[in-house]
Order: C-alpha cells, then structure tokens, then sequence
C-alpha cells in the first residue's frame, strides 16, 4: 500500500480531478485488492500478483444493452468495435499495432449490464495500456466510415452467433419470450434492423453518455509497482472530465403468471429444448443456492439431469443448467438437446419432473458436497492467470461494487444446506415461472 | 521451468511445481492418436480413454464420477492427430486420493460391454449433434479435400459410419498395445512438490501394462493437386465459412521459424495483412485469420473467414490474391520487425503459469520436437530476417495448390465461388450430414 506521503506528493500540483484518493483495500484469497479513486471518480483497483513477468488491464464500464432503447438496441455491443477505431491521437489501426509491438493481447466484451476492454501484456508495458485506454475514453473519432466498415463486421457476427447458429437463434428467442417489459428482452448484439440503421449521432451521443471516468473502474492485476502505476495512471485520466451518467430508466419485469412457450423451426440435426425459469439477481441472497442447484441438476456426469438424460434414458446429449448473473433478476436455464428419434418435448418432461422433485425431496448430503467441491474447483481455476483474477475482480464490482464477492459467494456456497436447495426451487423453478423454446428440425 | 526425467518403467516424466493457486494439473498422453487408429475403427482411441471411467472391477461408472466430483477434480480426454491425453486438475488438498482412483482406473479397466455401447451411442450422438457448427462443418470439409485417406485426417470421434464397429476385444488390445509404459508421458504441474509428484508419476506408471513405444510410421501428407472446392451444403445459410489451405510446415524444416514469422505477418494478429484486408477495410467478415498446425510431419496451412452469402465469392477471390501475392512477394523489413516484436513479447502468455508451461514441454515430447524448440523459441523468431521469411512461404507454400473448404448454401453460393476461383480443378458438393 502506498504511503499518505507518496499521495500527498501525486496530488501536491494535481487538478481536483486528477486528485487520488485512497479508498481502502479487500481481501482477495491471500492477497488484497486495493482500491483508489480519482477526483474525476475513476475507481482504480489494483492486485499485486508476481507469479509472472506480466500485467492484465481491464476497464469495465457500467453500461451494456440494458441501457439501449428499442430501435437502438446493440449499440453497447456496436460501440465496443467502434472503441478499437481512430482516436483523435491515433489513426485507425494504431491501437492494436501499438499494443501487438509490445506483445500484448487485447479484446472486449459487452453483456446486459457491462462492458469491459482488456489487455494482456508484458510487465514493462502496463504504461501503454494505461495510456491506450485513457485515449479513447475521451478521444474517439466517430465518423460515417467507421460506422459503415463497422456495421458489416457486426452484422457479420451476427449472422455467426444467432442466425446461423440453431443455439444462438433460440437462445435469444428464450430471452425475448422471458422478460416482456425489461430491457433484457433484446439481445446484447441487437435486432439485425437496428444494426443496420445506427448513425454516427447515435454513437456519439452514447459516447458521451456513458464513457467517461466516473462510469468506469480500471482493474490492473500482475507485476506491478503501484506508486508507479498510480502515478501514470493520474497523469493519464486526472485531465478527464467526469460526465453526468442518465439515470437509469429501467422498467422492471411483472411477475410472471403463466408459462410461455414457442416453437422455431431451423435447419437443425436433432430437437433441441431451451427452458428459462425467471430467476433471482446475483445480489439476491438466493442466488448462492440456485447456483449450487444448478451444479446438483448438471454439473458432471453423476448429475441428476446428466444420469436421467444421458446415461439412464439415453434421450439426449449433455445438458445444462445455469443460474444468470445478472444485476437484475437473471433466468435460470436448461438446455439440452434430443438424441435421433427422441423430442424436444420429451426432454422437457423428464426436466420438469426432476425440477419438480427438487420442490418436494431434499438432495441427498453426498450431492450437495459433490456440487461444492466442483464449484470450488472452478473458483481456483478462474484464479490461475493474471488475467483471471483482473476478470473477477472487474465483474463482482461492476455488477455488485464488491471486488471480493468470488470469495464471499464460495464462503456462501460452503454454507448452503439442503433446505436452501428445497427452498429456492419451492421459491422460483415453477410452472408459472417457465419459459420454453422448442427448436425444431426442417422437414427433410 | 519444468524438468523431463524417465522413471524406471520407460515412462517420461514432466514437473513443475508451482504453489500459486492450491490446484494440481495432471497429463497423461499417449504417443499414439486418432492417426493410428485402424481406418474401420476411427474414434477407437478416444472411446478407449473414454473407458478407463467407465468401471473398474470395483467401481462402477457412476462410483467413478461421483468420486472425481467430490474431490474437487475434473478429468477429460483430449486428442490430436498423433497423440491422445487425458488432462485433470484436482484442488490440492485432495491430489493424494485423486491419484489414486487414476491409479485404479489405469491398473483395473472393467471394459464393460453395455458400458462400451453406451458410450457408443454417447459419441454417435455427439458426432450428429456436431453438424450444427458450420465452422465444424467447412473444417470438415477442409480435412476430407486436403488429407484424403492420409491419417491425419481421421477424425479423433470416430465418424457416424466407423464408431459402431469399435468391439470390446479392439478396446482391450487398445489397453495393451498403447496404453503401456513406453507410450505414456506424464505431467504434473502446480502445487505440488517434486517428491509427492514422482510418487504419483510411479504410481501411475505402475499401473500401465509394460511395453515400449509405439513407431509412428505416418509421413507427411500429399500437397493438393491444383484448386479444389470442397462444399459442404446446408440449406438456409445467411453467411458462409471459408477454410483455404495448402501444405504448410514442419518443425524440423531449416525455415520453420522463418514460415511462423511470415504467418503472423500475413494472418496471426489483429492487424494482420488478411484481417486488414477482409475485416477492417471491407468489413466482409467478423475473424479472418491464417495458421500453421503442427504435427509430428509437415501438416496444413489454412486461411479462415466468415463472410456473408453475397460477400463470399468476392471474399474467397481476395483471399486467394492475398495469398498469391504473399507467396510471389513475401513480406517487407518493417512487416519482419514489427511482428518480431510482437511474437518475442507475447511468447510471455504461453508461459505464464504453471500448467501452460508443462503443455509447452509435454507438447515437445509428443510432436518429438528439438528439446530446445520453445526454450530457444524467442532467440529463434529474433533470428529470421525478412528475406528468409519471403523465402519461407516462396519455398513451403503453394497458391496453386489449394483445397477450398466452403460451409454454406449451395444454390446460393457455388456459383459465386466457382467463379471466384481461377483455375479451378474440380467442386465437390457434399450434403452437410454426410461430414458426420
């Protein structure tokens, strides 16, 4: 941690908002994530990690499709390409080659309630990310032609993902049948329409709503030395202005009061089933036991839906449970799909029986540690690489302001009983609550 | 960086030991892989892998996945052409008793016959369910057109035609043939010290049936005779998937480093010559990328986009000038240094922990590459110049000689990428379930 000195000196000729503040630290397994923030309120979160020569840079911004509107929905997706153009400092394609000269991978990703950029790169080279990434926070150079090379491209990706991908098509056809009123209704790439219809207007005016300091929280995990860090990190981002974020304008989903279903048909092998029970938000305290449910129902081989489906009935191939980690209340998935000769419909009877068995019989102990023990193992895998850790981090405090909560939620996991299992079923995997997408073969 | 010893049986041996996560990582890989698998038999060596949880005579099958959950483990059977590997990870705290159920089901496979066709059935299904990847698909392709009948071509699930003719006789003699102390190298990484891992490596070792390694016997493949399409059919595409490809390297060739240098200039990085033509000018498609596979011989170069159905014909004639060019002209000084720096800096994130490291030296011994081939891989990229690196891809690859792997809708697009194609040789239109 550095000392009060070491700020006191950063901040002796620094401008209101380029002054650092220290914010406190959180335990993180062995280590510590300290926490800082500019005047500009850039939540700066740091992790020391010396396993190897190298640094992760990750800046998530607190904006994703659950901010668009109708008409415009992808624009948070659209926005992430359009971040890797031309700055008013670099031309286009500057940004990758400055990074890939330094040996560094980068890449984004946009989902309901975020949008993240990293970089991977060697130790010595956390500077340039630093600067990199302060540049087109403020600096972005959004014109026709980057609009229009950039639409292609998404609509490319977007025949990829969905329209050619039988999953893909009824995984959002799940999304847009579970929530009628709230904005994860619409998929995080968008209606190929609105894709099609962006302006330069739309991502400028986006641009200045939601990419500014105090809307973002950077995340460097590695080697690092954080006197240095911070003192690049303020030169970089103190001279940018905060921006006044629109408030939310989020309706929230009515309960829902009967089950819906719909069928689509596709040039697909086999039947699939895509089932979403409405759910809790991460922060919900039920969510640590839907997600140990989750695990119990399909979490390897010995798994309830796995044994029933997959080894007993030999109706369908490895199915898939899983509970949204989502801001807001999320949906609890499963997937699977039919072996030849079996349907979608079938599968969904055995589900829904062993769903319903879970309301009314309390897993056995064995299955309950068996589900702790593989969620565990996935904690400490996501926690390998510098990279991983920075992910963690980044998502529990965009999502949940709390850099810790893969650690709290383990301890939590640890704590769940049998009657919590019973409990959330009871509470949210029932009839009213379904959702269903039959996909469907072509008639040959 | 991890250290290579034999044991006593003839077993090889790869440690490191590493105590930054309380997680152990674990190899078991064989010599010998789907390339070796009898051609009626295709997919034998991953279903016998496969088997080895499927029953012991004192555990069944579901004892087994029980146990493995419960330990915190996971255990899963990858393959490549010529080489096959189970690869495990198991929280710290339980790699004692985890080593030992692996020991039980490398010494004590019961083989069980219904066991076996389920699993059958398992793989058939997963093969099918397989053809909803239109990338899967146009690899496919890509392999049936480029590899023919050579073994590198075999599939590591078997196909729909071959899995079902798999005996519990071929899995037994599978166990006796490869699965023995000579064909088996093992890896342990992470937290665990060097002793508590050579115990394991024994144990483990111990329980493999005694025998030597296996002679791989396959020769590189043929280079293509002329331009060939190969389509793979399916109706209702709105886009389609290119893999375009020729011989490509081997790591004992003089100019091997001299070809991955030029690779990364021409596909391997975000601003690469095909992603800046393909993606960033025009747009036609969301990755465009080329790659050198490595094999034990010379195997494949293949360039890969995904452009739309009205795109694809103009995309595959681009790819095709692209790689033209390239080959008549090679790559600049400046193109050289820059991807220099980037390959020599980057190598950092191949090695990074402590489990990337182990594949890094296990893939060695596999591919029976030079002991010094990744410690000596930076000096090595430093060292290509830009007129080797224009050799390189002069002397190796050929535009001439290309397989054209298409997924997509015929009556949209064959006509489109016929035309596309000067020279071309001959199409084959394949109905998409047949690449099952």
């Amino acid at each position: 941690m550095p000392t009060p000195t070491f700020l006191d000196k950063l901040n002796a000729k620094a401008s209101p908002n380029a002054r650092l503040r220290w914010a406190g630290d959180h335990p993180f397994g062995r280590d510590r994530v300290m926490r800082y923030e500019l005047g500009n309120g850039l939540t700066v979160l740091l992790l020391v990690d010396r396993s190897a020569p190298v640094v992760s840079y990750a800046t998530w911004y607190r904006v994703g499709s659950r901010h668009e509107k109708p008409g415009k929905t992808g624009l948070a997706h659209f926005f992430e390409h359009l971040m890797f153009n031309e700055t008013e400092h670099l031309k286009a394609g500057e940004f990758d080659r400055k990074l890939e000269e330094s040996g560094a991978e980068s890449n984004a990703a946009t989902w309901l309630d975020w949008t993240y950029y990293y970089e991977a790169l060697p130790a010595d080279r956390v500077g340039l990310a630093i600067k990199l990434e302060a540049d087109r926070m403020s600096h972005l150079v959004l014109r026709e032609p980057q609009v229009e090379s950039e639409r292609e491209v998404v609509s490319n990706e977007r025949r990829m993902r969905v329209d050619d991908d039988p999953d893909g098509i009824a995984n959002e056809l799940l999304y847009k049948l579970a929530y009628t009123k709230h904005s994860y209704h619409w998929p995080t790439i968008g209606w190929m329409e609105d894709i099609k219809a962006y302006t330069p207007a739309d991502c400028e005016a986006f641009y200045r709503a939601f990419y500014a300091p105090n809307n973002a929280t950077v995340v460097i995990v590695g080697d690092i030395k954080p006197q240095s860090v911070l003192a690049k990190l303020q030169k970089a981002y103190g001279e940018i202005p905060s921006s006044v974020v629109p408030p939310e304008d989020i309706a929230p989903e009515p309960p829902q009061l009967e089950p819906r279903s719909v069928e689509v048909v596709k040039p697909t092998t086999n039947e699939k089933v895509f089932i979403g029970y409405m759910g809790p938000s991460l922060g919900d305290h039920d969510h640590t036991p839907l997600n140990v449910l989750a695990e119990i129902m399909s979490g390897g081989r010995a798994s309830r839906l796995y044994t029933k489906l997959v080894t007993e009935k030999e109706i369908a191939t490895e199915p898939r449970c899983w509970a949204a980690t989502f801001r807001d209340p999320g949906i609890f998935e499963i997937t699977a799909a039919a072996r030849d000769g079996h349907t979608a419909r079938e599968l969904e009877q055995v589900i829904v029986s062993e769903i319903d068995k879970l309301s009314t019989e309390l897993v056995t102990d064995e299955e309950l540690e068996r589900a702790k023990a593989r969620l565990e193992l996935s904690q400490v895998q996501s926690l390998e690489t510098a990279s991983g850790k920075a992910e963690q981090i980044g998502f529990y405090e965009t999502v949940l302001g709390e850099p810790s909560a893969a650690f709290i939620r383990l301890e939590a996991t640890r704590k769940v009983k049998k009657e919590d299992i019973r409990r959330v079923a009871r509470r949210y995997l029932v009839e009213r609550a379904r959702n269903t997408v039959y996909l469907l073969p072509e008639a040959p | 960086m991890p250290e290579s010893q034999t044991l006593s049986s003839g077993t090889s041996l790869i440690v490191e030991s590493a105590h930054t996560v309380p997680l152990v990582s674990m190899v078991i890989a064989l010599r010998t892989g789907p390339a070796h698998d009898p051609t009626d038999r295709l997919g034998l060596a991953r279903i016998a892998l496969r088997m080895l949880r499927r029953g012991t005579s004192k555990l069944t099958s579901r004892a087994i996945d029980e146990r493995i959950d419960l330990l915190g483990a996971e255990l899963a059977v990858d393959t490549s052409s010529t080489s096959i590997a189970m690869h495990a990870q198991v929280i710290s705290r339980n790699f004692g008793a985890f080593i030992e159920l692996l020991t039980e089901l490398l010494s004590d496979p019961k083989t069980d016959t219904d066991e076996l066709e389920r699993l059958k059935r398992e793989t058939l299904a997963e093969i099918t369910e397989s053809l909803d990847s239109d990338r899967g698909l146009a690899q496919r392709a890509f392999s049936r057109g480029f590899f023919g009948d050579h073994p590198y071509g075999r599939p590591g699930n078997g196909t729909l035609a071959t899995v079902g003719h798999i005996t519990q006789d071929d899995v037994k003699r599978y166990y006796t043939t490869h699965l023995v102390h000579g064909n088996v190298v093992i890896g342990l990484s992470g937290d665990v010290t060097s002793a508590q891992a050579i115990d394991a490596a024994n144990a483990l070792s111990n329980a493999l049936r005694t025998g030597k390694p296996l002679v791989d016997s396959v020769g590189p493949p043929l280079m293509p005779d002329g331009r060939t399409i190969w389509f793979a059919d399916k109706p209702d595409r709105t886009q389609s998937q290119l893999v375009v490809g020729t011989l490509g390297t081997s790591a004992k060739d003089p100019d091997h480093h001299a070809l991955i240098v030029a690779n990364a200039i021409f596909g391997g990085t975000f601003t690469s010559r095909l992603m800046r033509e393909v993606r960033s000018k025009r747009g036609w498609s969301y990755g465009a990328s080329s790659r050198l596979s490595l094999e034990r011989a010379r195997h494949a170069f293949a360039m890969s986009t995904a452009p739309g159905t009205a795109d694809t014909g103009p995309c595959l004639a681009l790819m095709i000038k692209l790689l033209e060019a390239w080959v008549e002209n090679g790559v600049t000084p400046r193109e050289t240094s820059f991807i220099q720096r980037y390959l020599v800096r980057s190598h950092a994130f191949d090695e990074d922990t402590a489990a990337k490291r182990l594949h890094l030296s296990v893939d060695t011994e596999l591919l029976g590459l030079p002991a010094d081939y990744y410690r000596n891989y930076k000096s090595s990229i430093s060292a290509v110049t830009p007129e080797a690196a224009s050799q390189a891809v002069k002397k190796r690859l050929s535009a001439s000689n290309l397989v054209i792997a298409i997924s997509g809708t015929a009556s949209d697009t064959l006509d489109a990428v016929t035309k596309a194609v000067p020279d071309l040789a001959g199409a084959h239109v394949l109905p998409f379930a047949e690449l099952g």
